[in-house]
């Protein structure tokens, strides 16, 4: 017979195993019940998504109404085919706003990036002037100020213009005094060397800016791109203020979010389609943070930084 | 407005001017001095971020306090004056509003109750959440990714989405569930009963936004502390008590401030919820908005936020000394 130690661990297990599995039980169960408490709900819009009207009707209050229709496969897609269809078109607003997204990154990245560097690297006479401007901006709460943004914005570019009301919607996302902070923290940290090194070489500033500097900083830019489509893509109450239709040639400017109100509130729509236009508009978020868990879970580790 | 941004700007200037003109002179005695092209080569390249910085972050902010004295209204710059003759006019309309229990009176008291509702909740369940999935178990990144999962839906759709669900109508999604019960037509978003679900929205979609913040802090704290204290004898609350608890105090000060500030500004919420209850549901910043934008009362409006900014500003402020003091 195998001689049993106490240090070993099918020794103890075999003591405390009965307590252990209704431990592990009741762990599972009520693990299941909490997540089902938060998962049900978006389950509830992905299955609706699936149903005809009468088919989410007769589903509500049984258990089928969390699970896709699969019995019925001819009707799976055609309340995303509506949803994208002529009457509601929803693939616009999506490009509209995927298009404000990355106008956002590629400018956010390129101003507060190159601020970041100035302030991080550059020997200028009042430096500590504009260091003191960033850390006092980033104190004073900014939210606010979004009614006389809106008036400043209004007075600067005449709205209902079309093209201005684009400007108008990008603008304010460009500018991040965060960002500033984050890149300057993050810049300093890179050695001087690499920088004279492309000096003897005969590089310019805005040169090494190119290519050095931001590519040794792939992690922190990465991180306040997705955080700034994060923000761009679910912004809901400043597009919703300053964007018009009026003066434009047929395709509407809305992004995606606020398109998303006129289609859920039209007439007409059904439940499955409602569920269909919400589906679509969350899922590329949905994807960007699998795609992207390392970069956001970096971001969690700034945001302490905020304070 | 213009106006005002022409004396800000000037200000601006101005004090630029002083520090680049201090910086100088002293540089002159430094062996590390300026060099022409890197400073202007510094300018060139700061002058898109501040510009930008100047007109959306800080213009606004100055003329908010400038604006919250007069009576400037959206899209009539011209006509602009001191409010009610001294400037005090849009405090006065807020304090007799607030004693004829108008909107404003409602909107501080919906606030309030909010605040004082979800802070809590969100912050309780999350740590429970925390500390739920806190262990070595298999299985428990799936209940993360659930917990999560509201999350990384916006803050409009899951109003858009609620509000479907919450319908008050026979074929309403929760209606209809409770129909198949016997159970009669409910009114789930009525004046009365808005506001609580609002805060079970709230605290449902962002409790797992603080969780993964708790989670890093959990993990951040040393685990021979939890060896020493069992060898001391310790039970598991015990354990919690003096481990685990000092050990969240920074994350918790940061996670309540956070939230609490996020409470305070609730607004797509109450905005997109309503259906027809406005006084009901009306949140400070809803009526911040409404006042500007529906109404044009940017003057009105920015004596609110004016109020806000102080009144968020200097709890923050207490809430920081107090945890502060108990760290001690």
């Amino acid at each position: 017979m195998k001689k049993r130690y106490l240090n070993d661990p099918n020794f103890v297990r075999s003591k405390k195993s009965k307590k252990k599995i209704i431990y592990s039980v009741i762990y599972y169960l009520t693990g299941t019940a909490l997540s089902l408490l938060f998962i049900l709900p978006l389950l509830y819009m992905l299955a609706a998504s699936t149903k005809s009207e009468a088919a989410v009707a007769t589903s509500n209050g049984t258990f089928l109404m969390f699970i896709p229709d699969f019995t019925n496969l001819s009707v799976f897609f055609d309340n995303y085919a509506v949803v994208f269809g002529e009457r509601y078109h929803i693939w616009t607003y999506a490009i509209n706003s995927l298009i404000y997204c990355l106008v956002v990154i590629v400018l956010n990245t390129l101003v507060n990036g190159l601020a970041g560097y100035v302030l991080a690297k550059f020997h200028f006479p009042a430096k500590g002037f504009f260091s003191f401007i960033i850390i006092f901006l980033m104190v004073v709460p900014v939210e606010t100020s979004i009614i006389p943004l809106l008036s400043i914005v209004q007075d600067l570019l005449h709205l209902n213009k079309g093209f201005f009301s684009i400007i108008a919607i990008v603008i304010p996302s460009i500018i991040s005094v965060f960002n500033i902070f984050l890149y300057t923290q993050f810049f300093s940290s890179i050695p001087k060397e690499y920088e004279e090194a492309m000096h003897i070489d005969g590089a310019g500033r805005v040169r090494m800016f190119f290519n050095l500097i931001l590519p040794l900083s792939k992690p922190i830019v990465a991180t306040t791109a997705v955080f700034t489509f994060i923000g761009v893509w679910n912004d809901y109450v400043w597009p919703s203020l300053v964007v018009d239709n009026r003066g434009t040639s047929g395709w509407p400017l809305y992004p995606i979010q606020y398109a998303v109100n006129i289609i859920t509130s039209s007439d007409g729509i059904t439940t499955g389609q409602i569920m269909a236009a919400l589906v679509i508009t969350t899922l590329p978020i949905f994807i960007l943070y699998v795609a992207a868990q390392k970069y956001i879970v970096k971001g969690f580790g700034t945001a302490g930084l905020k304070m | 407005m213009a106006l005002i941004a022409l004396y800000v700007f000037a200000a601006f200037i101005v004090i630029f001017l002083a520090v680049f003109i201090k910086d100088f002179i002293k540089n002159r005695k430094s062996h590390y001095k300026y060099h022409k092209g890197e400073v202007i080569m510094a300018f060139v390249l700061l002058a898109p971020s501040v510009v930008l910085a100047f007109f959306l972050v800080l213009l606004p902010i100055i003329t908010s306090l400038g604006f919250s004295f007069t009576n400037y209204t959206l899209g009539d710059p011209n006509n602009i004056s001191l409010a009610g003759g001294d400037g005090f006019g849009n405090f006065r309309d807020l304090i007799s509003e607030f004693q004829i229990k108008g909107d404003f009176y409602h909107a501080i008291k919906n606030t309030a109750i909010f605040v004082v509702f979800v802070v809590p909740i969100q912050i309780g369940l999350a740590l429970g959440l925390a500390l739920f999935v806190n262990n070595k178990r298999r299985g428990t990144t799936i209940f993360k990714v659930c917990f999560f999962a509201p999350v990384a839906v916006s803050l409009s759709v899951t109003a858009f989405f609620w509000r479907e669900v919450l319908a008050n109508r026979p074929d309403g999604i929760m209606n209809s569930i409770l129909a198949n019960f016997g159970i009669p037509n409910q009114d789930f978003l009525g004046t009365d009963k808005i506001l609580g679900w609002m805060i079970a929205i709230s605290a449902w979609q962002g409790c797992g936004y603080q969780m993964l913040i708790f989670l890093s802090a959990l993990g951040n704290i040393r685990k021979d502390l939890y060896e020493a204290a069992r060898v001391d004898g310790a039970n598991s609350f015990q354990r919690f008590k003096t481990v685990t608890i000092p050990g969240l105090r920074p994350t918790m000060l940061f996670i309540l401030i956070t939230v609490f500030i996020g409470a305070c500004r609730v607004l797509i919420q109450p905005m997109l919820l309503d259906q027809g209850v406005y006084p009901g549901s009306v949140t400070l910043s809803l009526y911040m908005y409404n006042q500007g934008q529906k109404y044009g009362n940017v003057g009105l409006s920015c004596a609110v936020a004016l109020l806000m900014t102080i009144v968020i500003g200097s709890i923050t402020f207490l809430q920081r000394q107090l945890l502060k003091e108990k760290k001690k």
